[in-house]
């Protein structure tokens, strides 16, 4: 007993003013603000291979494939952080077996699987089948057998069968836009109809995580592309980094109008949790909100990507600025997922209070948890690459 | 249809065929008998041991405290709010009448200040806001750490149960 009132003591004294007890710890950790990053991720990376590919946007080739397999590789973990947030992560697999339509969150479950199998394994399936096939017949021992298994041991690959493989990617990837939109939508949706919490209770909130999730991937897989190029010792091909950024900076510029937007709604509208929100921003959001991801995140590469559409610098000059800006905008818009997740749980419903956000390094909801689920991603895209190389594929037009 | 085309739908059969079978096999037994979850839980969670026993329950062998306590300001508070869960104590502890309580049977005693400050801190938040008026008295608070902390004569630390009455504050 001694124990639970010192407990107490010390749990009081995280907060100002007043708080509802069931406010005071925030259930909603650092690995909450990581499941939407991820998935985000994914289906930013997913739209920018779309644009090769439905969108004929010929001069991105070269990041097509990387595309491709980041937002798989990030695909496969974007599940993890959830898992190891639950308290008895041996039982995640009952979301899957008894679903309920009228919860969005049990739904998750197949709109992950649907996303994960239905538009990236088979698009990638499709894309690589004829090399699979190809590099089964040059390779040996594990390579060999990896390629086999894969390939489901098909060996036809007759221009036929191969320009058939071509139309069904084709097909998938229009299928994969929508459902990119919808896998990301649908966490955005996850917090709009939270009625209860004002920060997050707005419609906008989808469409506002569905633009930062395309901002966040076509910055890694910019980052990604310049870092192989480095790693493989090849050329740049600068016309399509600079495309890369040119889509950048215009997603960038919808991303901020519409946050930009919700902001002003939310200031005009000033409902009675107004003073409430008013504070949080210029306190405990202050850093956050406004130098991580309001400044660093978003105006600063504004600002210079829209400089660099009319003033172009030497290659070596514009590379070190985009590999720069990438950081940035990816470190911004992670700041923009705590601000929403962490920022969502620091007051109180009452409107008279906040509580603070403390956590630690080690235990399986500390950082620590969180790093791992950052590198996982890199160390599995970087044996995909490897396994399936997208420069060494035989090109196709993708027409 | 291609040969590839039929391995690779072969394979999502499998898949969903497989997922099918898992999904009975995996659900628990009891599940959706009364709604959408496991009705074992109702019954597990009444497996769970108890901790308090109930506001009366003290009276039986404490009459004194509670008629102090009834006729001061904690009249409201509830002996376990302050001592914690004492249902083991309820229980058992007539057999140690006039004798030392085993540990397992002997409830916190709140004397400290920390433990009267959990509910009488200073706490702005903790004010009723009624229709005009501000009132600060839905529980009287006083500074901790201002409110008579020394005895001013021997300046030995006080504590709140040396002025006050616990039971008849
Ligand atoms: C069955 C009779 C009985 C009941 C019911 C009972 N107690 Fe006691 N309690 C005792 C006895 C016996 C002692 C031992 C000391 C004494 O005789 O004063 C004791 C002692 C205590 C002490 C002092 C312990 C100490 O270390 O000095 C507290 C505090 C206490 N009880 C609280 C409670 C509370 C709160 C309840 C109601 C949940 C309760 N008791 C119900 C019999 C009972
Ligand atoms: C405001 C919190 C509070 C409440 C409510 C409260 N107690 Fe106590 N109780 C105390 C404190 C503090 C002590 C220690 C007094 C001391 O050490 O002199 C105490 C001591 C006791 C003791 C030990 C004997 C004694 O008189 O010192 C018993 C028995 C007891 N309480 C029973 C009860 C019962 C029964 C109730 C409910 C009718 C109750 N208490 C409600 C705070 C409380
Ligand atoms: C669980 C919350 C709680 C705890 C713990 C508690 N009190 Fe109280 N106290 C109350 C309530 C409720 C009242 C009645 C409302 C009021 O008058 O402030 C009260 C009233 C009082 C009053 C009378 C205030 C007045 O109106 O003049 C005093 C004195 C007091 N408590 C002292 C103490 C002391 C000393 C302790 C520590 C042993 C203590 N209280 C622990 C809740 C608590
Ligand atoms: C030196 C004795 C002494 C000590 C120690 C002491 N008090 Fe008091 N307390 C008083 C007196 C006398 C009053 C009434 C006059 C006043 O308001 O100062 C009082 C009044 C109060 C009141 C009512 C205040 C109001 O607004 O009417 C509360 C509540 C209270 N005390 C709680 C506590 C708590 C909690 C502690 C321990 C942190 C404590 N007291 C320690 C002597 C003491």
């Amino acid at each position: 007993m001694e124990d639970h009132l010192q407990n107490l003591y010390e749990v009081l004294s995280k907060v100002d003013g007043y708080v509802y007890p069931n406010e005071i710890e925030l259930n909603w950790s650092i690995l909450i603000v990581l499941y939407p990053y991820i998935t985000g991720l994914v289906a930013g990376a997913f739209i920018l291979a779309s644009l090769e590919r439905i969108f004929k946007v010929k001069i991105l080739k070269p990041t097509y494939g990387i595309a491709l397999l980041t937002a798989f590789s990030f695909m496969l973990v974007a599940t993890m952080p959830l898992v190891s947030h639950l308290g008895k992560p041996q039982r995640a697999y009952e979301i899957m077996i008894t679903p309920h339509s009228s919860s969005a969150m049990a739904i998750f479950g197949f709109v992950y699987l649907w996303y994960l199998m239905v538009v990236l394994f088979l698009e990638l399936w499709f894309d690589y089948r004829r090399d699979m096939v190809i590099w089964a017949n040059e390779t040996t021992g594990f390579k060999r057998f990896m390629y086999k298994v894969l390939s489901l041991g098909t060996t036809d690959i007759s221009p036929k069968a191969v320009a058939l493989d071509d139309k069904i990617g084709y097909i998938i990837t229009v299928i994969g836009v929508p459902s990119a939109f919808l896998l990301h939508g649908y966490v955005g949706f996850i917090f709009g109809s939270i009625k209860a919490n004002p920060w997050w209770s707005t419609v906008l909130m989808p469409v506002i995580f569905l633009f930062s999730a395309m901002v966040s991937g076509i910055a890694l897989v910019m980052l990604v592309y310049i870092v192989l190029t480095k790693i493989r010792k090849q050329l740049i091909d600068m016309d399509c980094l600079d495309t890369i950024a040119k889509y950048l900076f215009y997603i960038l510029l919808i991303d901020f109008a519409l946050e930009g937007l919700d902001q002003i709604h939310r200031i005009y509208v000033a409902e009675e949790s107004f003073e409430a929100l008013h504070k949080l921003v210029f306190g405990k959001l202050f850093y956050s909100l406004f130098i991580f991801q309001g400044l660093l995140g978003t105006i600063v590469p504004i600002l210079t990507l829209g400089t660099l559409q009319f003033y172009k610098p030497r290659p070596v000059i514009r590379k070190t600025i985009y590999t720069i800006l990438g950081g940035l905008v990816l470190m911004g818009i992670f700041f923009m997922r705590w601000n929403v997740v962490i920022g969502g749980q620091l007051f109180s419903k009452s409107f008279y209070g906040y509580t603070s956000f403390k956590t630690s390094l080690i235990g399986i909801e500390g950082y620590g948890m969180a790093i791992i689920w950052l590198i996982v991603p890199f160390l599995i895209l970087s044996f995909l690459l490897w396994l399936l190389p997208p420069w060494k594929k035989i090109e196709t037009s993708h027409d | 249809m291609p040969q590839h085309l039929k391995r690779l739908i072969g394979v999502f059969v499998i898949f969903i065929l497989f997922f099918l079978v898992m999904r009975q096999v995996l659900r628990p037994k009891s599940f959706g008998e009364l709604g959408h979850f496991r009705a074992d839980a109702i019954y597990e969670n009444t497996l769970r041991p108890m901790h308090y026993a109930v506001a009366d329950s003290c009276t039986k062998c404490h009459k004194d405290i509670r008629s102090d306590k009834d006729l001061g300001f904690h009249a409201k508070l509830k002996c376990e709010v302050c001592h914690g869960p004492a249902l083991k104590h309820a229980t058992f502890a007539n057999k140690f009448k006039n004798k030392q309580l085993p540990d397992s049977l002997v409830l916190y005693k709140p004397g400290e200040r920390k433990d009267c400050a959990v509910c009488h801190q200073r706490n702005a938040a903790r004010i009723k806001i009624t229709f005009d008026t501000i009132n600060t008295t839905m529980i009287h608070q006083v500074d901790i750490m201002k409110h008579h902390p020394v005895d001013p004569k021997t300046n030995a630390a006080l504590k709140c149960i040396d002025c006050h009455n616990p039971h008849q504050p």
